[in-house]
């Protein structure tokens, strides 16, 4: 298995200052950070909870960073490369890191491996992704250039989210007659059968 | 009181119903005008009409009647505005409800009711009616639908990844194009909507509701 972590002179660094930490500390740390693992853009710890670390672990804020990030850079190689925890073990403690932060390590990771794994799978590079899928059917009664009608029309809202605004969704709406339902409906099994077999 | 004469009047004819209450003033003043008009010129001027209700671009054609002397300018206005009055009209009902006997039909003269009655009954109407459903408030439909399946190998998070992804793209017809990427799961949601919609479209039109008779 190749090596996942390289040992650099900050890697270096952030070890020793890792090996210093209480054990039971460190683990919740642990699972804080993989819970966030799978969003991007996201900071793991707010400036006031940055700040109570500090504290509560005795270091200082770019020893504290440097911790930080080299857990998280530790626990995305493990998902990239989709180590095994014996193996995450074993590379662990080939950077000097104390055998129990390893077994620490090794434990967070064989809990939620599969969960984290699944969750940056399913992220998708997008412009614009489909979030919301709405509908609504409508019994046309008349217009204003025919009368007595008596025809079934459907309203398709799709919401699509931009990848940069995170909570601005527009909303597109399509409509469709029967027959222009069921043409859709026709591509949508096409598509369907493609996805089939690739299984 | 319902002799033939009077009930060409006026408003009295049971068989107007379909203009409503009040007769429009261009028909009225249209079947004033067709009195004595060339049957020749009327036929003419009823193709252009109907041409023009179909949605084609009518101007050549009414150019050449209008440059025709026989037919003063103004007359013939009334005539192009009462005609086409009374087609939209009569179009817009279906023909199930719309009355066969036209014969008693307002003020116009007989010669000239069967050339109306054949547009409104004749073999034309299924394509005068297909243009009056494109036209009418619609919400955008879809003209063009597109997709790709992609599966992603390896992204620079994840190593082997083989995560397969829809991409879509639809035109719709007031010319927006929208293009998004579709995870599987949404894309199964995607489907099984649709195939509720049309589930419950084909039991609206079993239920009786749609027997309503006109």
């Amino acid at each position: 298995m190749a090596a996942i972590i390289t040992e650099t002179q900050s890697i270096k660094e952030a070890v020793t200052s890792i090996n210093t930490i209480e054990l039971n500390k460190f683990s919740r740390l642990l699972s804080r950070i993989l819970q966030k693992l799978h969003l991007k853009e996201e900071r793991t710890f707010s400036e006031e909870e940055e700040q109570k670390l500090q504290s509560a672990l005795s270091l200082d804020k770019q020893d504290l960073s440097l911790v930080l990030d080299t857990t998280a850079f530790i626990l995305e190689q493990a998902v990239y490369h989709n180590v095994k925890p014996a193996s995450l073990k074993q590379q662990l403690e080939k950077i000097h890191l104390s055998p129990e932060k390893a077994e620490a390590f090794c434990q967070a990771w064989t809990a939620v491996c599969p969960d984290v794994v699944e969750k940056v799978r399913q992220r998708i590079f997008a412009p614009k992704k489909l979030e919301h899928v709405g509908w609504q059917l409508n019994l046309q009664m008349a217009k204003s250039t025919q009368a007595k009608l008596k025809d079934p029309h459907a309203v398709l809202e799709l919401g699509v989210r931009n990848e940069d605004s995170q909570s601005v969704v527009e909303k597109v709406f399509v409509e469709f007659s029967h027959q222009e339902l069921l043409q859709f409906y026709n591509q949508l099994e096409t598509v369907q059968a493609q996805l089939d077999s690739l299984t | 009181m319902s002799s033939n004469h009077a009930k060409v009047a006026v408003g009295a004819s049971k068989d107007s119903s379909f203009l409503g209450g009040r007769i429009p003033s261009e028909i009225e003043i249209m079947a004033k005008q067709l009195k004595d008009l060339d049957q020749e010129m009327f036929r003419k001027i009823l193709k252009a009409v109907v041409s023009a209700i179909e949605g084609k671009d009518c101007r050549e054609a009414m150019k050449a009647i209008a440059e025709n002397a026989a037919v003063p300018e103004e007359r013939l206005s009334y005539v192009v505005a009462g005609m086409y009055r009374l087609l939209k009209e009569a179009l817009r009902i279906p023909t199930s409800s719309l009355k066969q006997e036209v014969k008693n039909w307002l003020l116009i003269p007989e010669e000239f009711i069967t050339d109306f009655a054949s547009v409104v009954f004749g073999n034309r109407r299924t394509a005068l009616e297909a243009v009056a459903t494109q036209q009418g408030p619609r919400l955008p439909s879809l003209k063009d639908f597109r997709w790709r399946v992609d599966v992603a190998i390896s992204t620079s998070s994840l190593a082997r990844a083989l995560q397969p992804s829809i991409l879509m793209q639809m035109k719709l017809s007031d010319g927006k194009a929208h293009r998004f990427e579709v995870p599987v799961s949404k894309f199964q949601e995607l489907r099984y909507n649709v195939a509720l919609i049309l589930k419950e479209m084909n039991d609206l039109e079993k239920r009786s509701v749609l027997n309503i008779q006109d």
